[in-house]
């Protein structure tokens, strides 16, 4: 399996490493498969659009069922892994963590695809969709948690990683411009014209530090939104909590971090990527894994103490059911799965030693532990959180709903084999950035028009993202059904990709030499 | 004629004052026309009151609400159980617990001063307007049933599909009232279509709108064989409807929750909640 051999080896020849460009009968097998699945997802959304969401298993809360189910379990779950696999960049580039570093492009490649792929579910779920593509950014009402979602989530927080993304694999795209990639505009546009001067490099770490320490606050509060989704509602026992969104983030670092493992598992076997990707990063994630998982068991214990001890009655009929009761079996799946890991996790950190089989097992438990405590967040508040006597309810989902669940996973993996086969999943170019600023730092005299441009940018972008926010939250309106300006959300939206694009604007504008022309001298 | 021609010119500078200034006067002045309907000019606060000493229960209000709103009829097949969709419903509260008494109580949307369904719409589909009722835009609503989860009381539908009526039925669909396309959410309104109409009425004729115009405005009030249901303007005290609210008979569903509702049980046997 891993006859594509390491990046180090080819680094000196004109080959591609890690079988970018080219299609081995295992990639095209894949592929087709993928194809396939995503095709079985169309087929399932078809009949949904064709014949409403009754195909689904979900129904009228109070009339014996659940509103929300599988699609919104899978947006939580998609964002999650996202806001992960930030987290993990974010903590190279702010503590420069140098075991994190072979791992980072994977990271910022599953956070966007991830929010592709929760985007999707969202879309899914909504019974209009296209009124949803319309409507949200007419009329985003900022009071809604569903605001954050959509806004800061799909729209700010999935720019801020695109940008992230493309200013740190600028590097890496100008090697591969060297060595004749398959698509060479597609390497020559990412490049943006890197030379790899010092300059650059300075700049490129300066740029990406501040990136870390903006995009944080952004990741903690996009998905705290999505836990305030359910933390925020008096009226449904079990979703009423102040742990909800520190709880969101916790289990999206648990189940993210886990994704990011076993991600990168694959590609050290399949990719050939193994003195890349090596013991030292995978013993740093799984310490991480072993910290995120056993605070989210304390935060579990917290709950369950207190749902136990002092629960209002519906509060605690649902304990019930989640113990002893209907939702019995995801419950206790959940609590071995987080045990086992965390025990796992532990031997392996007293051991001092890493076993990759062992890593993969306890990165698909932490996964099937936090899919089980996504439903037990979503589904039972619904089924049996009611405050008035209307009879208890049941959710399972249909052919349909896990047909669009693969349709959308297949989407997630075949964008993934696409970009293996077209970029590097690991950085190429380590050449390390320069200590101090070297005197090239700002190029001459283009240096002025770059701040300047850069830091414009930076105070537009600011100030369409604090407009745009005042009006979405009907600020200047006296009447909170319409904003004061049409499509204020996206004005918003803008703000944030404006702000963010900032650190692009101060990296590449203005425009150099062209790659090609550098390498000639 | 020079009063006509300096007439033209002031609707003409009205006109023109009025597309310059913000949109909020333009609708501050359309309140003001409307609140001039009651006497001493406030603005109404319509809310209901069910007494369940009177009601027995006999399900015509869920009827009557289901044909005045176009309601598609039940579907009893096994595939469509729980998407049913019924504005008006006879729920049971459990005795004691909620601060209402009664085997079956007939179950509006409670139109809450405090609503959490309007808070977490994402696109402002529904909303409370001036006269305190949750009114919802058909068509701006996106599906995506936030509402329907937030709402402690369980009084919003979704349309899980096309709404079906058959042939013979197509003809008696009430005009004034739109029928909802799948996937939108869809509630009791507290036939804010009658209250339109007889405000119009009202105007025509000049005069203020009494009680009497609206105490059985409602498709359930009018078709309540007991009387049992109330309708009218809590914010005027002489009204029927706040003589019943501050009735010691009277109580809310789950008033704890803080959010206000605006029906109010009457019964003997109410028991204070918290």
């Amino acid at each position: 399996m891993s006859g594509e051999a390491d990046g180090r080896e080819h680094a000196a020849t004109d080959v591609l490493p890690f079988g970018i460009g080219r299609l081995s009968k295992r990639t095209v097998v894949a592929a087709l498969l993928l194809l396939c699945g995503l095709a079985f997802g169309l087929i399932a959304y078809a009949q949904q659009l064709l014949h409403g969401d009754i195909v689904s298993g979900l129904r009228t809360i109070g009339g014996g069922g659940a509103t929300w189910g599988l699609y919104i379990v899978l947006d939580v779950t998609f964002v999650g892994f996202s806001f992960a696999a930030m987290l993990v960049v974010v903590i190279e580039r702010l503590f420069h963590v140098r075991a994190l570093q072979p791992v980072t492009r994977l990271a910022e490649w599953i956070a966007l695809l991830s929010l592709v792929m929760g985007g999707m579910c969202v879309l899914a779920d909504l019974g209009r969709p296209l009124q949803g593509l319309l409507n949200l950014p007419r009329y985003a009402r900022i009071t809604s948690p569903f605001f954050g979602t959509f806004a800061l989530v799909i729209g700010g927080y999935l720019f801020a990683t695109l940008v992230q993304l493309f200013l740190s694999g600028r590097a890496d795209a100008a090697w591969c411009l060297e060595r004749k990639p398959p698509l060479p505009l597609l390497h020559r546009v990412w490049a943006a014209g890197f030379r790899g001067s010092a300059g650059e490099r300075w700049r490129h770490a300066r740029v990406s530090g501040w990136i870390a320490v903006a995009i944080l606050p952004l990741l903690v509060i996009a998905h705290s939104t999505l836990g305030f989704i359910f933390g925020i509602q008096a009226g449904r026992p079990g979703w009423f909590s102040a742990l909800a969104a520190p709880g969101f983030l916790l289990l999206a670092g648990v189940s993210g971090v886990g994704l990011l493992l076993l991600v990168a598992a694959g590609a050290r076997r399949w990719l050939g990527l193994h003195e890349a990707l090596g013991e030292a990063t995978f013993r740093w994630l799984s310490n991480l894994l072993l910290v995120l998982t056993a605070a989210f068991l304390y935060l579990l214990a917290v709950e369950e103490l207190t749902a136990w001890y002092a629960a209002s009655t519906q509060d605690f009929e649902l304990a019930r059911e989640r113990i002893a009761g209907a939702f019995a079996l995801p419950f206790w799946t959940m609590v071995g799965c987080f045990v086992v890991a965390v025990g796992a996790l532990l031997v392996e950190w007293t051991r001092r030693r890493v076993s990759m089989p062992l890593i993969v097992a306890v990165a698909l438990l932490v996964n099937v532990g936090a899919f089980c405590k996504r439903w037990l967040i979503v589904v039972p508040s619904q089924t049996h959180g009611m405050l008035l006597p209307y009879g208890h309810g049941s959710y399972v989902p249909t052919w349909v709903e896990w047909g669009v669940t693969l349709g959308v996973l297949c989407v997630g993996a075949l964008l993934l084999l696409v970009v293996a086969k077209l970029f590097p999943l690991v950085p190429v170019d380590r050449t390390p950035a320069p200590a101090t600023r070297p005197p090239d730092a700002l190029e001459g005299g283009r240096g002025v028009a770059r701040v300047v441009i850069a830091l414009s940018t930076f105070a537009a972008g600011s100030l369409l993202l604090v407009a745009g926010f005042l009006w979405s939250a009907r600020y200047g309106s006296d009447h909170y059904v319409d904003p004061p300006v049409p499509f204020s959300p996206v004005i918003f939206i803008a703000g944030v990709v404006m702000t963010f694009y900032a650190a692009a604007v101060f990296e590449t504008i203005p425009f150099t030499r062209s790659v090609t022309r550098a390498t000639k001298e | 004629m020079t009063s006509s021609r300096r007439g033209v010119l002031r609707t003409l500078g009205t006109a023109l004052l009025g597309a310059l200034l913000p949109s909020r006067r333009a609708n501050a002045q359309t309140a003001a026309s409307k609140r001039t309907l009651t006497a001493d000019g406030h603005t109404p606060r319509w809310g209901m009151a069910i007494d369940l000493d009177l009601c027995t229960a006999c399900g015509g209000c869920v009827v009557a609400c289901a044909s005045e709103n176009n309601l598609p009829l039940p579907d009893d097949s096994t595939d469509a159980a729980g998407t049913g969709v019924s504005w008006m419903e006879l729920v049971a509260p459990r005795s004691g617990e909620q601060g209402v008494v009664a085997e079956l109580a007939p179950m509006p949307c409670m139109h809450c001063d405090n609503p959490p369904c309007t808070k977490v719409c994402p696109v402002g589909a529904t909303y409370q307007n001036e006269e305190g009722l949750v009114v919802q835009i058909w068509d701006r609503c996106i599906g995506c049933r936030y509402c329907t989860a937030a709402c402690p009381y369980s009084r919003r539908y979704y349309n899980w599909s096309k709404p079906e009526f058959p042939d013979d039925l197509r003809n008696l669909l009430n005009p004034d009232v739109a029928t909802r396309p799948e996937g939108v959410v869809e509630k009791c309104t507290f036939c804010v279509h009658r209250l339109r109409k007889t405000k119009e009425n009202v105007r025509r004729e000049g005069r203020l709108l009494t009680d009497d115009d609206v105490v059985r405005l409602p498709a359930c009030a009018q078709s309540c064989p007991a009387s049992a249901i109330v309708f009218g303007d809590l914010a005027d005290p002489t009204s029927r409807v706040a003589h019943a609210a501050a009735s010691p008979r009277a109580s809310r569903l789950l008033e704890h929750l803080g959010t206000q509702p605006k029906v109010y049980y009457l019964s003997k046997d109410r028991r204070r909640s918290s």
